[in-house]
């Protein structure tokens, strides 16, 4: 029988591990609705021009500028600390695995700034 | 019957695959929301899509980021399952509606990459 995992037991949640542990999890489940949305929302460009632009300038307003923002910043923590995973499971990542979370952190950090800049420059506020 | 030695094996093949598939995403994900996602001021535009789905690499990386992303996704949410889900009847449901999500989406994905990539365009 396994050992049933408490989604948030607070003894172990002192430790930078555990809460990259859960923030991965957590990304990856919000990862994969937006995965399955936006497979289906680019789907609309077998309906033909028309529809796909339609949907586009839909999709092209503010709102769904800044949820992008937002979505840049989990794939990037997933992405980032994922990495850090393969790093600690297949070299001796066990002696290091604190800094390198860290360090990766920065450069997530770094990245997300950066994109944000670029998508918040891209924002057409005048409506369509 | 399954006895310790599969199972484990079984485990540590879904185990590697997820870092393999990791390792391709990283890659894979990365460049294209800088490429896709970063595109420039202004709505998508559907003539513009069509000619970069009609490089004639596009539908083969398209392919193996959908396969890796979907099976990185879905095989991510098994393992969320198995450890916080411990009834039977529950596991089963679930994991038929991961699979069920997993075919249904690869075939939607499989749809708009043909769709795209081999259209004639009459310009």
């Amino acid at each position: 029988m396994h050992k049933r995992i408490k989604f948030f037991d607070p003894t172990y949640y002192k430790f930078v591990g555990s809460w990259a542990w859960i923030l991965h999890r957590l990304s990856g489940i919000a990862l994969i609705f937006y995965l399955s949305l936006h497979l289906w929302v680019i789907n609309t460009l077998t309906k033909g021009p028309e529809t796909f632009n339609k949907v586009m300038v839909f999709l092209n307003q503010p709102l769904f500028k800044i949820l992008e923002i937002g979505l840049w910043g989990v794939i990037l923590f997933h992405a980032f600390n994922g990495i850090r995973i393969v790093i600690v499971d297949f070299y001796k990542g066990s002696l290091f695995h604190k800094r390198l979370f860290y360090f990766f952190i920065i450069i997530a950090l770094l990245l997300w700034v950066a994109g944000s800049y670029m998508l918040i420059s891209h924002i057409h506020w005048g409506g369509n | 019957m399954k006895r310790i030695g599969e199972t484990s094996k079984t485990g540590g093949i879904a185990w590697l695959l997820q870092r393999i598939s990791a390792v391709i995403l990283f890659v894979l994900l990365l460049s294209h929301f800088i490429t896709y996602h970063f595109i420039g001021k202004g709505a998508i535009e559907y003539s513009k899509i069509i000619e970069k789905m009609q490089q004639w690499w596009f539908p083969l990386i398209q392919f193996l980021f959908l396969i890796t992303a979907l099976y990185h996704g879905l095989n991510g949410v098994w393992t969320v399952i198995e450890d916080y889900v411990h009834s039977k009847g529950w596991r089963i449901f679930l994991y038929s509606l991961l699979i069920t999500v997993g075919v249904t989406f690869l075939f939607v994905g499989i749809l708009t990459i043909v769709n795209g990539s081999f259209i004639k365009l009459n310009k």
